[in-house]
């Protein structure tokens, strides 16, 4: 019986070291390929660095219009925002590969579809990136064309111009995902039309004044052609 | 005496013109009668000048010019085909300067020694201005001929608030009218026009005159011309003018920067003409709701505008929108920082240029209302006066603009 329970132990116990051995290769594989990836990701960013650096990326940045990338990005720098996210990118890379590295089926497949799913990933951070963009970018339109009509809820139209782009932008990063779909749009149905509509509301309650601008506004120009030339006012 | 009467509309192309000393470009939209009357004037004008009129007005027609070849009086031929042709006339700054570019081309097929612009009209309505603005180019070797408008006190204000003084106090010569409409450019300076256009240098062919000879040390020379015929203005519709008007200025003061930082105080300019005095004067604003937007702005905008006013100025602005409408003064000092922080914030791309142009609305609103308060005032000063202390603010602050232009991280008050 004892010799039974000892040999059961010995057993369990080689197979859990012979396990364990088999694991070590892919286990030291995988920080190699940490140290390694970590390496070239300190490199890369190096260089990308200092090539966006040299190029003035930031500021030209501003002139494409994407200025408010820079109040997201680590110190207001959008060239150390790209940089760091593609030093990510290669951790990452390398910490797959790594794990393929243990031979293992699972850890296989389990690579593979990470891999397969990264162009999706990708796919959805660049709408979220450009939704939140062009968000701000037509928040600010709306607020500032609001404020020079004088209407007193422009800071209101602003924000729901805002959200409506953001919502629309979530939604379609989450389609891309391929995350409970119906679900998704399900939801996004109800967000999307209940801004639109609770702007129509608190618009069209209070438009009073804006129609009346609009109309006044429009006769002003039919009575007087080249009102808005600018040579008239110099 | 040889003589050459010609009854029939004076026409010629380019090639059969051949040249002339003189191109008078008439922008702006005259009856034929009126071209007609103006290109007999400059018949009149002594010596053996050749003059060649630009006018190209599709719906009428050529005007029936009677031209004169002589010795001693300028012949005068109409030349309609060197204008570009377009359905949709230019407007704005930006699509002016495209036709003043054309108007400058066609100056150097003819051999030119000067050209005229005519973009507006006068009230006195008299054709004789084209010759007052083209004399100094060749009696006096002026370079550039700038007009002198007398003005009402709310006509021309962007011009009166922002452009004219800032070009005063950035290169040291108190021009009046710097952006025109209506110019004199002789040949030297058309020609740099057209040479900076070609390689590649983004002149604006309308605003970028004025800086150009002044930075190259040109000799420019104003004329009184009296007053000017303005629309009536939209002041709900000031974004759009804003965002049309002030970009090439802030350019201009980008390329110019070495120049102007050198430049200290001001001398005034060679005037020609007398000075024209108006009796009646431009009816009131309303400047309630001018109020009304500047505080409006000042509430909403707050977080645009902190992104190219320093901290002290947003306190001030906010410290003025608490005021009750009657109290409302935007001071001097104030309003030259703020228009010189928006240049920078233009110069550095701080936000979209054109929304940063246009936060500036209510801004350049709040400044008309406190302008028009001032006027109100029992014992106020003449538009006249109150706009040369203007100008002295705008001297006096661009120790201000040179720290914040060098050092716009380090110098942030």
């Amino acid at each position: 019986m004892w010799e039974q329970i000892k040999q059961a132990l010995v057993d369990s116990t080689t197979h859990f070291l012979t396990r364990f051995a088999h694991l070590l290769p892919g286990l030291a594989a995988l920080i190699l390929a940490l140290f390694v990836s970590a390496v070239f990701a300190w490199i890369l960013t190096a260089i990308v660095r200092r090539v966006l650096a040299s190029l003035h990326f930031d500021e030209r940045l501003g002139g494409w219009g994407f200025s408010s990338l820079a109040e997201w990005s680590p110190m207001k720098s959008p060239t150390r925002l790209i940089s760091r996210s593609v030093g990510a990118l290669v951790i990452v890379s390398g910490f797959l590969i790594g794990i393929a590295a243990f031979d293992l089926d699972w850890t296989y497949l389990f690579v593979q579809k990470m891999f397969s799913y990264i162009p999706d990933v990708l796919a959805a951070l660049l709408v979220l990136f450009v939704g939140n963009v062009l968000a701000r970018f037509l928040a600010r339109s709306v607020l500032i064309g609001a404020v020079n009509l004088n209407l007193q809820y422009a800071r209101f139209l602003s924000i729901g111009v805002k959200w409506i782009v953001i919502v629309l932008a979530f939604a379609m990063a989450l389609e891309h995902l391929r995350i409970a779909p119906g679900i998704v749009e399900l939801a996004f149905g109800i967000l999307f039309g209940g801004i639109v509509l609770t702007l129509a509301l608190a618009v069209g309650l209070s438009s009073k004044d804006l129609i009346a601008k609009s109309v006044e506004r429009d006769v002003k120009k039919a009575s007087s052609e080249g009102v808005e030339d600018p040579l008239g006012h110099l | 005496m040889e003589a050459e009467q010609t009854l029939q509309p004076m026409e010629r192309t380019a090639e059969q013109t051949g040249s002339a000393d003189l191109v008078v470009a008439v922008l702006s939209e005259f009856d034929s009668n009126t071209i007609a009357k103006m290109c007999d004037e400059l018949r009149m004008v002594p010596g053996a000048l050749r003059i060649a009129v630009l006018h190209d007005d599709q719906q009428n027609g050529p005007p029936p010019v009677a031209s004169e070849i002589t010795q001693d009086r300028a012949s005068v031929f109409l030349v309609p085909s060197l204008l570009p042709k377009s359905d949709v006339p230019a407007t704005g700054v930006v699509g002016m300067s495209a036709t003043y570019q054309s108007v400058f081309a066609a100056a150097e097929k003819l051999h030119a020694r000067g050209c005229c612009i005519i973009a507006s009209k006068l009230e006195a309505g008299t054709p004789r201005w084209a010759w007052r603005i083209a004399q100094p180019l060749f009696e006096r070797d002026a370079d550039l001929v700038l007009p002198h408008y007398a003005r009402r006190k709310f006509e021309g204000l962007l011009n009166a608030c922002i452009v004219a003084p800032m070009m005063r106090a950035l290169y040291g010569k108190r021009v009046n009218n710097p952006m025109g409409p209506d110019f004199g450019v002789s040949q030297r300076l058309f020609q740099k026009m057209l040479g900076a256009r070609a390689t590649g240098d983004q002149l604006n062919s309308l605003a970028s005159l004025t800086p150009t000879a002044l930075s190259q040390n040109l000799q420019i020379i104003e004329v009184n011309v009296g007053p000017r015929i303005y629309a009536p203005t939209n002041w709900s519709n000031m974004s759009s003018v804003l965002a049309d008007v002030l970009p090439p200025v802030f350019v201009d003061m980008e390329r110019n920067a070495p120049f102007w930082q050198r430049t200290r105080a001001s001398v005034p300019l060679s005037v020609v003409g007398e000075t024209f005095h108006l009796d009646e004067d431009s009816p009131a604003v309303d400047t309630r709701t001018m109020i009304e937007s500047f505080q409006l702005g000042a509430r909403e905008l707050q977080e645009i505008w902190g992104l190219v006013l320093p901290p002290s100025s947003l306190f001030e602005l906010r410290k003025l929108s608490r005021l009750p409408v009657e109290q409302f003064r935007l001071p001097d000092e104030l309003w030259v920082r703020i228009v010189y922080d928006f240049a920078l914030g233009h110069r550095l791309r701080t936000i979209s240029r054109d929304h940063l142009l246009r936060s500036m609305t209510p801004l350049y609103l709040g400044w008309v209302a406190s302008y028009a308060h001032d006027l109100t005032l029992a014992g106020a000063m003449s538009p006249a006066r109150r706009l040369e202390s203007l100008s002295l603010a705008y001297e006096a602050g661009k120790s201000y603009l040179v720290s914040r232009w060098r050092w716009p991280d380090r110098f942030n008050p």
